[in-house]
């Protein structure tokens, strides 16, 4: 009896004195990130949900049909109303373009920014080469949104003209209003000027190429000053990525697709086909495939004949197709902003290094031909045909079409016909962005 | 436990006046129930005099008492007992007298979880219930129990579906963010797992949803006790922000076993859905007609009647020509449409009939107590194909092991067991929803009694995979299956009559598996294949096996609780009783989830087939093993104390400090003092109202308190979460998800409490009415807020604002006739809550209007006021005039607003709140001899809902069936309506259209605004005790009988097109059905 009252009050007395300990539980898998390999893998979930936004533009270009009996009713579903540009009413079911997942990949690139000093267990090299690369994500994330959501700089005055909101902090308070065009594009050249000062990882291994490398800032630079129609500077960006960067494959004897992040044209492997993304619906339009010249590699590395009239896409669904900057596109970068300035044997000299690795012997010789006879014009709207097919299902088309012609496009679908408007060019901002902030159509 | 606080209850000083002539009476007074245990304190009162005579037992029981010769009586009372009358005999002087519990009183001590506190020392707001069958009724849950029978308590079903929670508010809201739930303790332990998703999420009604407290069987519970104020609440810590509701189970008694068999059979018919108002055949079809003569061209293909032309070739031919146009086949098949009318409720629901079975057995002696019971329940749902089954085992015992040492240990399990099948995430599965969306011309089978796949339901513009509800029900199953233990081990040492120790430790287990199967030939199945077609090989195909997909989940929640408490009474100079208790509490809390998936499966070999996936971002689309952990802990130190003079004055204090694992929070955070303090004044026992004999009870009560509470899930720093992933295919590496915003400033809620109540009882208690007013200020509430999308989070929690609740509540009891063959008594209790919100920091990005100076529940909406001359609804601006939409928005050319954000919160009118002004119950009692009716209705008054509109004026599936509201709609030849029309893309108005397809505006007009109030028969019951003369010969102490009807009616405001406005804002809600029960309660 006596010992059970002890035995007892012990317990008990056990109990009163519990202290803090007990509190300090971690809870399963989560993280306050310190050391720099934790930075590294908040930066890697950025890279790893990158947005597909750029392939899905495809679906708005002319590279691609939709069929009310050949296409799958997912599909349909999800992007009939995108692709026949039915933008005032589309379907609920329509997927359309991201927002928030560019505004996230941003605010972990300034957090990193913010916080560069404050990370553990890395060395400088890490840290810097790991800003550099939260710079690069910023200024791409906020180039694709301007390309997207504004009017093509080359269309507007530029500083008289509603951009898109920039965020330049980590702030979950932050009501932000829209920029100009032009800051916006001032933004992301500054951006790159400070990746270029921290990266210095020169190539990345296989598997991690992905990540933004030394050169990345130029090959994108070269991308913003074409949309801008600044040729000298892009012209000048593209070589210097080329004086490091000009490998080809070869597709007369090579069977490695260019856009495989295993290419030898690979500069940065980050933007993913997602596998359920027009590699279903799968239709390479009759027209498109029409601009293949014979003897062009092309056509049938890229494409699979199904019948006489209809194509599938090889050049898409395999999880090795990664691709946002690689060598062909500097040439043809160079090629162009030449051509525009009127040095047209510059132009045809960056140009036929890459046609030499996509068409046949003769098809080569019959090219070379035809472009030796052409006037300035004529030569680019041949650059501008070669970097459709060139780069093809790559998410370039839409923003090539959007920054020259704007041609309207016809499609037909139902036994109705569809035309696309030039301001359907520029994509609204999403519904639901603008209910959660009804101020960011304004600017300042 | 009572007789620890009769040991310690001395004499009150009572000054006999002297009596001038007569004998002494002498005598004692003991505990019937406790064996002769002498009652100390016990009032005895010499009858027939003019003069206020009388005197109290002392602490051996014993008392002496001079009364004058001509007395013939004695009368003896106690608190909580019968009171008892001798008869004096002459020459007998001494006389021992046994007094009986006075079980129709209420308890005269409160068990608050922590601490019995006599009656007389209360200065807290509770309310106690005593749970049987004569109370409350046939309830299936105890939170049913509730309904309607405490004053400030609102309790609200959230379906008709067996099982389905009741949403219980006490005192209005305090708190926004996550949990409202009151805190729900059974003898002794808090239980977890009882918060109940926000009805609105319900939408998958049949995953019926399980809480802890659904496991306990009504019939094992003694009473609830409803702590109300921070006096009774303080005690609980943050965890009692939103009140606490306390269970004290049934435990056995001294004296010989008793065994007690009950069981209730049930009826439910199925309800009508008649008052839904939906088209028949013949309307649908016309309907459809008018439709495809509109330019209205939302999913123009969709129908019984476009499934007829697009079949027939006839489409164009009838958008073109009209019905002239169509050829014989197609009109008659047409006509014939409109006379099929398929009865959906009848062939979707069933009439029930449910049965529980329960028996105990009980008892005890003067060292130990028993109480064991069993239960059995099982409950088919209307919807065919859903059933649910519960099992109880309870068993109590405790003993006295010697003077010091008293332990105790009780296990309560259970086990409940549901069935039901697949919904599908879009919800048109769900019989409910289906009975009201499918097509009143749609019939399910065909003549040879093969399926007919329904394409219209699905809601998409393009082909969808088949679907038929019968196919489905039969083909897929979900199978909840639920295990719970709970099991208290309690020790108190008694050192002396003033020190006590008492630990108890508590252990929840539960553990639930929830199987979901789809068969192969299954809409579930079917749409998981197409869902899974990618191109392999250059081919289209799903890459999901043949055969059907089993998806397993177990779950584990394991919590125990350990408190400690030292208790500390004494009694000074006779009048001034002081309490002290402190303690300290442990609590530590886990979960487990695991779910695994596997495809291809065959249900009779139960063997599957491993999937081929063609890469691995595929893979990892399909996870076949996922699994999830948490761990909390908390530590909270509480003590209370409390001053009692003369029983007429208290004064309380409690204290208690929370703390608990916060990760990512500073230690400063951790722990808030939340305290209370009180008083009680018993006014009756004061000298100048002693003579008011009409009187029983007058007593006033004040308390004070802070409450408050803090969010888990928000931190100041940003908070990731590992994973792995391959960026690029065959390289893996970890990532960290952060994508739960950070908020530096977040700080704890408070709730600042008061409270002021009165006890009165008079007339020999026959009325006794409980009124209290409380005044509740909460500030930096936390909330979930919108963020801009820009900040690359979508939403975050912040201290938002401040509010208020204040309110009255009166629990009235009347016995109004008292007769020997016949009484009838009332309880009536109302509560009035008005909510106000003092301040809101409202976003800067919002574009609904701040609540400040409204209710917390308050309903915006746009003041509209008719239609124009396209149909469109025409809004009423703040200068009076009608203005399109967009001229009220200010519409761009993509049909958003260019207002600003504080323009547009400005464009909203208040509308009401939604929650109830005034709600209660009115409970009426009438015993007849053997005969006993129960009456209980309960209600709740001056509530506004926001309902779904009738149809989306852009999104109108005409695949789906709907309310009459349709046939009214604006059109051409019918313009004197206000029910707006069907809109399409003109070039004219492509903005306004985009708006009212793209934002909310729509079910923001004041046309979804209803008012709702309500009356509910909650339950009639007419009881019948079998004579004991009868029962004798068969071996049986009492018998009784009862029949009952639950919700046989109700009376509301309008509440057309809906089943029942206690449900009208949740379109998938199972009708709260009728139900007959008959109940046999045999004791042996």
């Amino acid at each position: 009896m006596k010992i059970q009252s002890i035995l007892l009050s012990v317990l008990v007395l056990l109990n009163l004195t519990a202290c803090d300990n007990f509190l300090d539980i971690t809870p399963t898998g989560k993280v306050i990130a310190e050391t720099g390999d934790e930075y590294r893998a908040l930066l890697t979930y950025e890279y790893n949900n990158f947005t597909k936004d750029r392939y899905m533009t495809t679906l708005r270009t002319d590279e691609i049909v939709m069929d009310k009996s050949k296409s799958s009713s997912t599909d349909l579903d999800a992007y009939l109303d995108l692709w026949r540009w039915k933008d005032d009413n589309p379907s609920p079911t329509t997927s359309y373009f991201s927002w928030r997942s560019y505004y996230h990949a941003i605010y972990i690139a300034n957090y990193i920014i913010e916080h560069q000093n404050e990370i553990k267990e890395a060395t400088r090299d890490e840290i810097n080469q790991l800003v550099g690369e939260a710079y690069m994500m910023r200024a791409y994330n906020h180039f694709l949104l301007v390309n997207l959501y504004a009017e093509p700089y080359t269309h507007c005055n530029p500083r008289e003209t509603r951009g898109v909101p920039m965020l330049l902090k980590a702030d979950v308070n932050a009501v932000p209003r829209s920029s100009s065009v032009d800051s916006v594009y001032n933004q992301v050249i500054s951006d790159l000027e400070k990746a270029e000062m921290s990266l210095n990882v020169e190539t990345w291994e296989l598997g991690k190429n992905y990540r933004f490398n030394k050169v990345s800032p130029q090959a994108l630079r070269s991308r913003v000053y074409l949309y801008m129609g600044r040729w000298k500077d892009a012209l000048n960006a593209a070589k210097i990525v080329l004086q490091s960067h000009n490998a080809l494959e070869n597709l007369n004897s090579g069977t490695t697709l260019p856009n495989s992040f295993k290419s030898a044209e690979n500069i940065v492997a980050l933007e993913r086909y997602s596998s359920n993304l027009y590699t279903v619906i799968n239709m390479p339009s009759g027209s498109f495939i029409g601009l293949y010249r014979s003897g062009d590699q092309r056509r049938t590395k890229y494409f699979k004949r199904v019948t006489s009239s209809t194509y599938s896409l090889l050049k898409g669904g395999s999880d090795d197709l990664v691709c946002s900057f690689r060598t062909a596109e500097m040439y043809l970068t160079a090629a162009e902003a030449s051509a525009r300035l009127n040095e047209t044997e510059t132009a045809i000299s960056y140009l036929t290094p890459l046609l030499e690795n996509r068409l046949n012997a003769s098809a080569l010789q019959n090219t070379a031909e035809l472009m030796d006879n052409m006037s300035q014009e004529e030569l680019i709207q041949e650059i501008m045909d070669e970097r459709a097919r060139e780069l093809a299902f790559e998410g370039h088309r839409w923003f090539d079409l959007r920054r020259t012609t704007r041609p309207a496009l016809t499609r037909k679908y139902d036994g109705i016909t569809y035309t696309i408007q030039p301001e359907q060019y520029t994509m609204r901002f999403p519904s639901e962005a603008v209910e959660a902030n009804p101020e960011i159509e304004r600017w300042d | 436990m009572r007789r620890i606080y009769i040991l310690i209850i001395t004499v009150l000083c009572c000054i006999a006046e002297a009596a001038a002539q007569g004998r002494v009476v002498t005598g004692s007074v003991t505990d019937g129930e406790f064996k002769g245990e002498p009652l100390i304190g016990a009032y005895v009162t010499v009858d027939g005099t003019k003069e206020k005579k009388n005197t109290v037992t002392d602490v051996n029981g014993k008392f002496s008492i001079t009364v004058p010769t001509t007395t013939k009586s004695l009368t003896v009372s106690y608190i909580g007992y019968q009171p008892h009358t001798i008869k004096l005999k002459p020459n007998v002087n001494k006389y021992s007298i046994t007094l009986f519990p006075d079980d129709k009183n209420l308890e005269e001590f409160i068990v608050t979880g922590y601490k019995q506190i006599d009656r007389r020392k209360l200065t807290a707001a509770v309310t106690t219930i005593n749970i049987s069958d004569e109370t409350v009724g046939a309830v299936k849950n105890i939170d049913q129990a509730l309904a309607g029978q405490v004053a400030g308590l609102s309790a609200q079903t959230s379906s008709g579906a067996p099982g389905a929670p009741m949403k219980i508010r006490i005192r209005g809201i305090s708190s926004i963010n996550g949990v409202q739930e009151p805190l729900w303790v059974l003898d002794g332990i808090p239980m977890e797992g009882n918060e109940i998703p926000q009805i609105d999420n319900l939408n998958d009604i049949d995953d019926i949803y399980q809480t802890s407290i659904a496991g306990l069987n009504p019939s094992d519970i003694e009473n609830i006790t409803v702590l109300k104020d921070a006096a009774a609440t303080a005690i609980y810590g943050a965890r009692a922000a939103n009140g606490v509701i306390v269970i004290t189970t049934k435990k056995g008694k001294e004296g010989r076993p008793i065994v007690n068999f009950s069981t209730k059979l049930t009826y439910n018919p199925r309800a009508s859905i008649e008052r839904l108002n939906l088209l028949n055949a013949d309307e649908k079809v016309g309907l459809e007609l008018d439709l495809l003569d509109s330019p209205y061209d939302y999913r123009q293909h969709k129908g019984g009647v476009a499934n007829i032309l697009d079949e027939l070739g006839e489409f164009n031919a009838y958008k073109n020509g009209g019905w002239n146009a169509l050829s014989g086949e197609a009109q008659e098949r047409i006509n014939r449409l409109r006379t099929i009318n398929t009865d959906w409720n009848d062939i979707l629901f069933r009439n029930v009939f449910n049965q529980e079975y329960n028996v105990s057995f009980s008892g005890g002696s003067d060292r130990a107590h028993y109480y064991a019971s069993a239960g059995y329940y099982t409950e088919q749902g209307t919807v065919k194909g859903v059933e649910n089954d519960r099992f109880n085992v309870t068993l109590k015992s405790d003993f006295k092991i010697n003077r010091m040492l008293t332990v105790g240990a009780s296990v309560f399990a259970n086990q409940r067991k549901q069935k039901s099948y697949m919904t599908d995430t879009g919800g048109f599965t769900n019989p409910v929803y289906y009975s009201r969306m499918a097509n009143p011309y749609f019939e399910p089978f065909d003549a040879m009694g093969n399926y007919i796949y329904d394409t219209n339901v699905q809601g998409r513009e393009s082909e969808a995979p088949d679907f038929n509800i019968f196919e489905e029900r039969n083909n897929t199953s979900k199978n909840r299956k639920d295990r719970s233990m709970m099991a208290i081990f309690d020790a108190t040492l008694k050192f002396n009559s003033h020190l006590k120790l008492t630990s108890q430790y508590g252990l929840q287990h539960d553990n639930y598996t929830l199987k979901r199967y789809a068969g192969h030939n299954s809409y579930a199945m079917r749409k998981a294949k197409e869902y899974a077609t990618f191109m392999v090989d250059g081919e289209r195909k799903s890459i999901l096996p043949d055969g059907g997909m089993i998806k397993q989940t177990e779950a584990n929640t394991d919590q125990w609780t350990w408190k400690t408490m030292l208790e500390w009474d004494n009694r000074f100079n006779e009048i001034h009783d002081v309490e002290l208790m402190g303690g300290a509490e442990l609590r530590h809390t886990e979960t487990e989830m695991l779910t695994s998936t596997a495809y291809g499966y065959d249900e009779r070999t139960l063997t599957t087939q491993p999937v081929l996936f063609p890469t691995e971002s595929i893979a990892r689309r399909y996870p076949l093993h996922e699994e999830a952990h948490t761990e909390n802990a908390y530590v909270s130190w509480f003590a209370t104390g409390s001053y009692t003079l003369l029983y007429k004055y208290t004064l309380g204090g409690s204290i208690r400090f929370d703390g608990s694992d916060v990760f990512g929070v500073a230690k400063k955070y951790r722990f808030l003092p939340l305290y209370s303090v009180s008083g009680l004044w018993r006014a009756n026992e004061e000298r100048f109202l002693k003579n008011a004999k009409w009187i029983d009870e007058l007593s006033l009560r004040a308390s004070y308190g802070l409450q408050g509470n803090i969010d888990k899930n928000t931190s100041p720093y940003l908070i990731g979460t590992f994973d792995k992933t391959s960026v690029l295919p065959g390289y893996i590496e970890s990532v960290i998800s952060a994508e739960n915003a950070p908020n530096p400033n977040l700080k704890w809620e408070r709730t600042k409490n008061v409270n002021v109540g009165l006890n009165l009882g008079i007339l020999n208690n026959r009325i006794r009415l409980s009124a209290d007013y409380y005044y509740r200020r909460s500030s930096d509430l936390i909330s979930s807020r919108q963020l801009p999308l820009e900040t690359g989070f979508s939403s975050t929690t912040v201290n938002w604002a401040s509010m208020e609740n204040r309110g009255w509540e009166f629990a009235l009891n009347t016995r109004n006739v008292v007769t020997k063959n016949f009484s009838w008594s009332t309880n009536l209790n109302l509560g009035f809550n008005t909510n106000k919100v003092l301040n809101e920091s409202v976003a800067e990005n919002a574009t609904y209007p701040s609540r400040e100076g409204r209710p917390v529940g308050a309903i915006f909406a746009y003041k509209t006021d008719g239609l124009d001359e396209d149909g469109y609804p025409l809004f009423v601006a703040k200068d009076g005039s009608r203005q399109t939409a967009a001229e009220f928005f200010r519409l761009n050319r993509f049909g958003a607003s260019t207002l600003t954000a504080e323009e547009q919160r400005n464009l909203y009118s208040y509308m009401g709140t939604t929650d109830p002004k005034c709600s209660g119950g009115f409970i009426n009692t009438f015993e007849w001899g053997n005969w006993m009716l129960n009456a209980n209705l309960m209600f709740n008054l001056g509530m506004k809902v926001r309902v779904q509109p009738s149809y989306s004026p852009t999104y109108y599936d005409r695949g789906l069936n709907t309310n009459h509201d349709i046939l009214n709609r604006w059109t051409a030849t019918n313009t004197n309506t206000n029910m707006p029309a069907l809109m399409y893309n003109t070039a004219g108005r492509v903005n306004e259209y985009t708006h009212f397809s793209e934002y909310n505006t729509f079910s923001m007009l004041d046309m979804w605004v209803r008012s709702s109030n309500y009356c509910r028969l909650q339950s009639l019951r007419l009881g019948y005790s079998i004579p004991k003369n009868i029962l004798k010969p068969l071996g049986i102490s009492s018998a009784s009988l009862s029949l009952e009807g639950r919700n046989l009616f109700v009376i509301a405001s309008n509440y057309d097109n809906y089943l029942d406005p206690e449900t009208m804002g949740n379109p998938y809600a199972q009708p709260i059905t009728r139900s007959f029960i008959f109940g046999l309660n045999v004791n042996f």
